[in-house]
């Protein structure tokens, strides 16, 4: 989990590289345990410590970690024949590991020959049959070619046996909303809810979900997670208040055919969460303020 | 956090200080055979004094403490890490290399 301190110090180091002031080994040590995707500076500056053998001897053993870090990088961007000779390079150094034979693996998988990945895939994993990377990198390849429906039941055979893999539960939600099937994506949120019940964007994008289905009891539990988020991320999650006030006018629209239930104790929390939302927008988007007036009057208008 | 420090030394050397009195203290006592209630007064104020000291130095040695909150604004988690184990290669950013002559110099 990316907290605000590590997202704004991993901001600064980036622009303290960019503008020239040094500093990168701890941007590349901090973007690799942040698992930031920011694969374009990650190749320019880990290319400057690695070409310069000074720096590089400087590193110590955490010379090959740079060099995995910067082959990914490298596929990422595309840059195949730098990604081949820092695969080589560390070939060259271990020269039996499991770990630079996925790499190579996902070279091939960057070039786009996908039976020869296929087999690579295969073959490491007749030696070491519950290694979870090549299991999720499997789902990777069905991913990539467009064949969702391939992806999705790998991944559920990998849930099958790796129950408690987070990241695989919400590669499986991500997948199940992009397909529209919100019903199992609920499944998916509420199990990393259950697991992990102190972030609040799984609780956000659990609200999501619920909204988007609709229906009375669905939105009454949406308004519930919604809340939970803004409580979980001391109030400034702007979304999760966005969605109290959408959730709210959309019960009431519900609930106009329906007898008024007697609801009106819980009246005060739109009203602080557009209060809130006002104020946020007045600190930081002061021009956009009055659009957000009148797109809360307008909620409150038509409930 | 040099002050702290001889803060710190000054507060443990007068908690010594106070140990060694009442055992001086002690020791008078079994000569004139009374009985020993505990530390005389000035003994026991030292002792506080030792202590405030320590603690002070305790508080301001070991630097900035960091919020606990989950919830607090340095705290909170604004983004969940990509998923690294299911990143695909072939998007968009194929076709706009990010810069030419990139390459690995041995």
């Amino acid at each position: 989990m990316v907290t605000k301190t590590e997202e704004s110090q991993l901001n600064k180091l980036e622009n303290q590289v960019e503008n020239g002031g040094g500093g990168a080994w701890e941007y590349l040590c901090l973007a690799r345990k942040l698992k930031a995707r920011r694969s374009d500076k990650v190749l320019k500056y880990g290319l400057s410590i690695l070409n310069d053998s000074r720096k590089r001897s400087s590193l110590g053993p955490d010379e090959w970690t740079l060099y995995e870090q910067v082959a990914v990088a490298a596929m990422d961007c595309h840059a195949l024949d730098v990604a081949k000779d820092c695969i080589s390079a560390l070939q060259k150094k271990f020269p039996e590991s499991k770990r630079v034979g996925r790499l190579e693996a996902m070279l091939l998988e960057a070039k786009g020959s996908w039976e020869d990945a296929e087999a690579a895939y295969s073959s490491l994993l007749e030696d070491n049959p519950f290694d979870q990377v090549i299991h999720k990198r499997r789902v990777a390849i069905a991913k990539a070619q467009g064949n969702i429906s391939a992806a999705i039941e790998w991944l559920n055979k990998y849930l099958e046996i790796f129950m408690a893999d987070h990241d695989a539960w919400r590669e499986l939600a991500e997948i199940y909303v992009s397909l529209q099937m919100y019903k199992q994506a609920a499944f998916c949120y509420e199990e990393l809810i259950l697991s992990q019940p102190t972030v609040p964007l799984y609780h956000l994008a659990y609200a999501d979900v619920l909204y988007t289905l609709g229906g009375l009891e669905n939105l009454q539990t949406a308004k519930k997670y919604y809340s939970s988020t803004i409580d979980l991320s001391g109030g400034k999650n702007n979304r999760a208040l966005f969605g109290i006030c959408l959730c709210t006018s959309a019960i009431s629209q519900l609930a106009r055919g329906r007898n008024r239930e007697d609801k009106d104790s819980s009246s005060d929390l739109p009203s602080l969460a557009s209060a809130a939302l006002e104020k946020e927008y007045k600190l930081h988007a002061s021009d956009k303020l009055s659009v957000l007036t009148s797109t809360l009057k307008c909620l409150r208008v038509s409930s | 956090m040099g002050l702290g420090f001889t803060v710190g030394v000054i507060g443990v050397l007068i908690l010594g200080h106070a140990a060694y009195s009442t055992i001086q203290y002690r020791s008078l006592l079994k000569i004139t055979e009374e009985e020993f209630s505990g530390p005389p007064m000035e003994v026991v104020l030292e002792l506080l004094v030792g202590l405030l000291f320590c603690m002070w130095a305790a508080l301001t040695v070991p630097g900035k403490f960091l919020s606990v909150h989950p919830h607090s604004d340095e705290n909170r988690v604004v983004s969940l890490p990509e998923n690294v184990d299911f990143m695909i290669f072939n998007h968009r950013g194929r076709a706009f290399p990010s810069e030419v002559g990139l390459k690995l110099k041995h």
